[in-house]
């Protein structure tokens, strides 16, 4: 059976499986009134389970058949059969035309011609409907043929099997309902993103405002390395807002911050923080954000300090990085990478990497406290660091990913470490400086990045074991499937079978892994298109229960006739065809 | 326009008295004397109306302490002993019973008055001033408690989208006609885009006679204060008069709010409809949004518009409960589909609920339930107000039938049999609400006909929209002559007497009302207004009882542990077509089931009991048949129905009211194919489409179709 894709609207049908359909559709077109009749009993409990959106087809077809088979029994004369066959074939014009009706009426010929229906077919219903009934030779005629038109453009279509691309009818839309409502949801998507985009972007603009604010003032008071205040009134307001929506909107929130003027300041923005706007004056191959751009987020940034916002945000800078930005806005996104690791790197590290102590630890002892953006360790996801930090190549990827190497909860071999390095710089092809103490393994030579990220895989997939095992699950993640069994203790079953004594009804206390069966399947069920076939019921009459409002009788009236019992034995020589569409099944499986 | 409503409602008066002919006299008298005595008594307050008052909201809320001040007259007749015994909790507002002291035309002043508050703040132009300081909501949220203080203006008006519960803490406020005051516990509002959006309205304080200004700001003060665990803002503090109202806002977390925002299409559910997006009604409050509320402005914010015959007739209505009409008031509401019925009858009941305990709600229609799934007939006694539409207050109806489909043309003798069986449960001491079908043409007409002979309406409310009425109004005169479907005109009197009193005793008062909101008479188009998506609704909201009330994940339907029954125990049966008994599982595997009681014990010897045809019987619930085990004859059915109802459940009926798809389609943490779900299925091909009706099609000239 075709595996179900993603993108494929669900439909739900009436029959339990395509085995069920085929098994109605061999037995409707078998020419033979036993099967014949199966089916159509098949189809009552289908036009049951669909109610009112009954396919067309289906609908037709059945009525069709029956004619057939009542025909076929030789019980009824001529012209009981005529009106018989003359209803379902008037319905079957009328109903299959329908759909190509627009708002203003068409005549039916050219209704039927589109979809291939003779006009000999619409003269018969004419004739039906207006004229001299036609002979039952004609009416026979009529029924064979469009019983064949319905095996052909209908059933041997429907479900996926063989559509033929040539079919170039107008498509019977699901439900113009259906599709109004999809437009809309997707309108209604899309409004409320732009309206929390603007709200987002207001507040961001209030905060830079009052930071600037704050920044002028501080300038004032002489010195820009001066303290910065303790948030204000206003400002505080402001950052609960924007924490608002770190829940709902987190990504539209950070889509925002990395639009130039948040995180990445513009020319403008820099001269007011009296930063040097030049890019001459900045490191590419080791970018560093200049304290006061520091400053002037931070409080921002400590507000919205989660795990999940933390990381969210690096895979943004990263993804940012990948589409090869400006220069400037490259310095500003590496730098704020930069920022975050250091904020998470652990000190005890270092010593592991002689190479890059000297350079980082400059940077390390500037990091008070105050000017981290979080103080606590978060967990990164590494290997996926690693992958998507070269996977956005700049000049300050080799600086970036030795921050990276040198965080790793379990880092990589000494090796390892030193290959992918010395690559990165081979491929960003800027910065030499640092040069590999060991050398590389000579036996496997990388040349290119694809190499590297087999090299980082390979490396990664020992480390896979520790990392697996450690804590700080997503909290956005589905929960695990194991939890939605609903766990009835011992005492509530109880509590209800006895509620329930004394009655048929009692609490399904087989271990039953319920959750493992679609509603609609039990264990142990086949999947034998005829598994839910009664051989044997009874049939349990309630007299009508007319209420006269005046006499106001105390019972219901309910008095039964006694139950009769049968077996519907018709049905016993039919196994062997639904065993044979058993096999049929179970050969589409594969 | 004060002098109007005297004088309709005296006119209408006047063909009350007509129709209850019996009573007219004896009426009139003991009418000119409480009219006297109401001049009496409230002769400053008639005269403060006469004034030309530009704001009203000062002059109703004095008649309304007028009312509750007013000393308790000298005769008590046996309808005031009636309105004593059922005063609802709502202190304020009871009647005190001084209700046959208060005569029809006040009463219409009061309801007026109270209602027109709503009105003239939505609709009146206003300059943008005005609009600004009304929609400054001064809110401030407690972070540890999570809740949000409100401080509202009196007469100041919420109109919102969301979801909170709300407790009113000082004062006293209104939302769809009920009145809540402090010290009443708190209440589920609910305001989807599906629906009119709701209105918190502020009446202020009440009584303040006992205290005055100084004492009242004192309290108000202390209130807010026990409300936050750290100090109020003085912003905040420095809004608070005497006449405001303090409400408590908490975001509102119950298993139907997890069910319906499990689900990613339902996830808007209770945020703003795309037309009010549109229109940038929001108003963008951090402290409202933290509970859940998003407030409106603009068009948007209307709220409930409330025509002048819609208020009249509320009022009408209320003052019959009030003893003006000597017997309980059984009123049938009725309409083409999309006139507003349903919030009609919304807004009446809880208007009544401000004086009565209870209301007897008596559901004829079967496709938008109010208290119970679709295709469920039932009566239910209610006493709470309902604050949201219907999916959001489902609730276990006193008796039920189930019908099996949402509309009743294919067996009209069986759902007026029903509703017959259900009347007889009507225990006639508290007011009736009969809610009636959108189908008023042909036999739905003539449905409407028997429903108000069978039951003897007092009351009928013909709810109409646009220019031309949608059908005949359904006048007592007219009632005399029409052919129901299974009721007829009484044979022609004769001259003796007899009969024409009891014609007469049968009459009832129509109240025709306009409907004027904005898209009356059409059906929503709006995501979550379509009928067919609100019956969803209502079976999603129904089958949410199944989750436990803590919070945690929302379990998918098929998870829950089962019960089950012997295929020989329970008798089966299909409402709404004719199914071969051999095939009946194929009906009732993964369907929704009636869960019905015969009177008559079921036994079967082998296999399923199949009903030979649809029995009318008491229904007590829903449940999802989610399989059969065929190996052991046994019947594994999930329902929220309590076990202790269960074990009386004899009778399993299938109808044509469907699972929501969704419920299919999604059924998480399932491997490998679901039953009844296919991506395979193309409308693309001839025929796989349902029977399609074009409603408006036009023919070229007078050519038939074909030729």
């Amino acid at each position: 059976m075709k595996k179900k894709t993603v993108g494929k609207t669900r439909h739900v049908v009436a029959w339990m499986n395509k085995a069920e359909y085929e098994h109605v559709q061999e037995y409707l077109f078998s020419k033979e009134p036993a099967l014949q009749k199966h089916a159509l009993q098949r189809i009552s409990a289908w036009k049951a389970r669909f109610g009112q959106s009954t396919p067309v087809a289906v609908d037709s077809t059945a009525d069709l058949v029956r004619c057939q088979v009542l025909d076929s029994a030789g019980q009824l004369e001529t012209n009981d059969l005529v009106m018989l066959y003359g209803m379902a074939l008037v319905r079957f014009v009328n109903l299959i035309t329908e759909r190509q009706q627009k708002s203003v009426a068409r005549p039916l010929r050219r209704l039927a011609g589109k979809i291939n229906i003779p006009e000999w077919v619409v003269n018969l219903r004419h004739d039906l409907t207006h004229r001299r009934l036609p002979s039952l030779k004609w009416c026979r005629k009529g029924c064979g043929f469009v019983l064949d038109w319905l095996h052909q453009q209908y059933w041997s279509r429907q479900m996926g099997s063989q559509l033929t691309e040539d079919w170039n009818s107008s498509s019977e839309e699901e439900d113009e309902e259906e599709f109004a409502k999809r437009h809309e949801e997707e309108l209604l998507r899309r409004q409320k993103e732009i309206e929390a985009h603007k709200k987002v972007r207001e507040l961001l603009i209030s905060y830079e405002r009052e930071q600037f604010q704050t920044y002028e003032e501080l300038a004032k008071q002489g010195g820009q390395r001066g303290v910065w205040p303790d948030a204000s009134a206003d400002l505080s307001w402001i950052l609960t807002q924007i924490t608002l929506f770190t829940t709902e909107a987190r990504d539209i929130l950070v889509d925002v911050l990395m639009q130039d003027g948040f995180l990445i300041p513009t020319a403008e923005q820099l001269e007011s923080l009296d930063i040097d706007p030049s890019e001459d004056s900045v490191d590419m191959f080791a970018p560093c954000l200049p304290r006061v751009f520091l400053h002037f987020w931070l409080p921002c940034l400590k507000a919205l300090n989660t795990p999940i916002f933390i990381n969210l945000i690096l895979d943004k800078l990263f993804a940012e990085l990948s589409n090869e930005p400006s220069r400037h806005r490259t310095y500003y996104i590496t730098s704020w990478i930069s920022e975050i690791l250091l904020c998470n790197s652990k000190s005890t590290n270092l010593r592991h990497l002689p190479g890059l102590c000297g350079e980082l630890k400059a940077h390390k002892r500037l990091k008070l406290s105050k000017e981290r953006i979080f103080m606590n360790r978060i967990q990164f996801p590494w290997q996926n660091l690693i992958s998507t930090c070269v996977n956005a190549p700049c000049p300050a990827t080799p600086f970036l990913l030795r921050q990276i190497l040198s965080d790793m909860d379990k880092p990589l071999p000494h090796d390892a470490q030193q290959n992918l390095l010395r690559l990165c710089s081979i491929y960003t092809q800027g910065y030499h400086e640092y040069s590999s103490p060991g050398a590389s393994d000579p036996a496997q030579p990388v040349y290119t990045l694809q190499n590297l990220q087999d090299r980082l895989k390979s490396n990664t997939s020992q480390n896979r074991d520790s990392h697996s095992s450690n804590h700080a699950p997503r909290p956005m993640q589905a929960p695990p499937t194991e939890d939605l069994q609903e766990k009835l203790s011992a005492e509530t079953t109880q509590e209800r079978n006895f509620a329930l004594r004394g009655s048929a009804w009692s609490v399904c206390t087989d271990k039953v892994p319920w959750k493992q069966y679609p509603l609609g399947k039990v264990p142990g069920q086949p999947e034998d298109p005829s598994c839910l076939m009664v051989e044997c019921y009874s049939t349990f009459t309630v007299f009508d229960q007319q209420v006269e409002l005046d006499q106001l009788p105390q019972h219901h009236g309910n008095r039964s006739v006694p139950l009769q019992s049968r077996a519907s034995g018709a049905d016993g020589p039919l196994w062997t065809h639904s065993d044979l569409s058993k096999l049929k099944a179970g050969l589409q499986l594969f | 326009m004060t002098m109007k409503v005297h004088k309709v409602s005296s006119q209408s008066q006047h063909e009350q008295r007509h129709a209850t002919k019996r009573h007219g006299k004896n009426k009139w008298r003991k009418k000119t004397h409480s009219l006297d005595s109401t001049l009496l008594n409230t002769s400053t307050g008639t005269a403060k109306l006469e004034k030309p008052i530009p704001k009203r909201e000062k002059t109703t809320l004095k008649r309304l302490k007028k009312l509750y001040t007013k000393p308790i007259p000298e005769n008590c007749c046996a309808e005031q002993r009636k309105v004593k015994a059922h005063v609802h909790t709502n202190g304020g507002t009871e009647l005190n019973g001084s209700s046959s002291l208060v005569d029809s035309q006040e009463w219409s002043e009061y309801a007026n008055s109270v209602l027109r508050n709503g009105m003239e703040s939505s609709t009146s132009p206003k300059t943008d001033q005005m609009e600004e300081d009304g929609l400054q909501f001064h809110a401030q949220f407690d972070k540890t408690r999570n809740n949000a203080v409100l401080v509202m203006k009196q007469g100041q008006v919420l109109c919102f989208r969301g979801k909170c519960l709300l407790t009113c803490l000082y004062g006293h406020v209104e939302v769809l006609g009920f009145t809540i005051e402090e010290g009443q516990q708190p209440y589920p509002l609910f305001s989807p885009p599906s629906h009119c959006p709701l209105t918190i309205t502020a009446l202020g304080n009440n009584p303040p006679s006992s205290k005055n200004k100084k004492e009242g700001l004192l309290e108000a003060k202390a209130v807010v204060h026990k409300y936050f665990s750290s100090e109020p803002s003085k912003k905040l503090m420095s809004e608070l008069d005497s006449d405001s109202c303090v409400v408590l806002l908490e975001p509102l977390n119950t298993p139907l709010t997890r069910v319906l925002t499990s689900f990613s299409e339902l996830s808007e559910i209770f945020g703003l409809n795309s037309k009010e997006l549109k229109s940038q009604a929001a108003v963008y409050n951090p402290v409202l949004s933290a509970v859940g509320v998003t407030a409106l402005r603009g068009p948007c914010a209307q709220g409930l518009v409330m025509s002048r015959s819609y208020r009249e007739a509320i009022s009408r209505l209320l003052s019959a409960w009030a003893g003006e009409f000597d017997r309980c008031p059984i009123i049938l509401v009725c309409g083409g589909k999309s006139s507003g019925k349903s919030t009609f009858n919304r807004h009446l009941i809880n208007s009544l609920l401000n004086h009565t305990a209870g209301v007897e709600y008596l559901e004829c229609d079967l496709g938008q339930t109010e208290f119970t799934p679709p295709g469920c007939l039932s009566l239910s006694t209610v006493t709470e107000p309902l604050l949201g539409p219907p999916f959001t207050h489902l609730r276990d109806p006193e008796h039920m039938v189930y019908y099996g489909q949402a509309d009743c043309q294919a067996d009209i003798d069986r759902y007026l049999e029903s509703l017959k069986s259900l009347w007889r449960h009507v225990n006639g001491e508290s007011p009736v609400i009969i809610n009636t079908m959108g189908w008023i043409r042909g036999h739905g007409f003539q449905i409407l006909v028997d429903l108000i002979r069978l039951f003897s309406v007092t009351h009928v409310v013909q709810l109409s929209y646009g220019n031309a009425p949608q059908c005949q109004h359904l006048t007592p005169d007219f009632l005399r002559t029409a052919h129901g479907w299974q009721t007829h005109p009484l044979t022609p009197p004769t001259l003796t007497e007899e009969p024409v009193s009891h014609l007469s005793t049968r009459s009832h008062v129509l109240l025709s009302v306009q409907s004027e909101f904005e898209g009356a008479g059409t059906s929503g188009v709006m995501q979550h207004q379509r009928s067919n998506e609100l019956r969803d609704l209502a079976l999603l909201s129904y089958f949410s009882k199944l989750q436990s009330p803590e919070p945690g994940p929302v379990l998918p339907l098929h998870c829950f542990t089962p019960y089950q029954v012997p295929l020989s125990a329970v008798a089966i049966g299909v409402t709404h077509c004719e199914v071969a008994p051999t095939n009946i599982l194929y009906v009732a595997n993964a369907s929704v089931v009636g869960l019905c009681c015969l009177s008559e014990k079921v036994v079967g010897r082998e296999g399923p009991v199949v009903l030979s045809q649809t029995p009318i019987c008491q229904c007590v619930g829903l449940g999802v048949l989610r399989g059969v085990d065929m190996a052991r004859g046994l019947y594994f059915l999930v329902s929220p129905v309590s076990p202790s109802v269960l074990r009386h459940v004899n009778c399993l009926l299938l109808g044509e009211i469907t699972l929501p798809k969704i419920l299919l389609t999604k059924q998480d943490g399932i491997e490998g194919d679901l039953p009844y779900v296919t991506t395979d299925y193309s409308f693309e091909v001839q025929g796989a489409g349902k029977l399609h009706i074009y409603k408006g099609l036009t023919r070229p000239g007078f050519i038939k179709s074909n030729n």
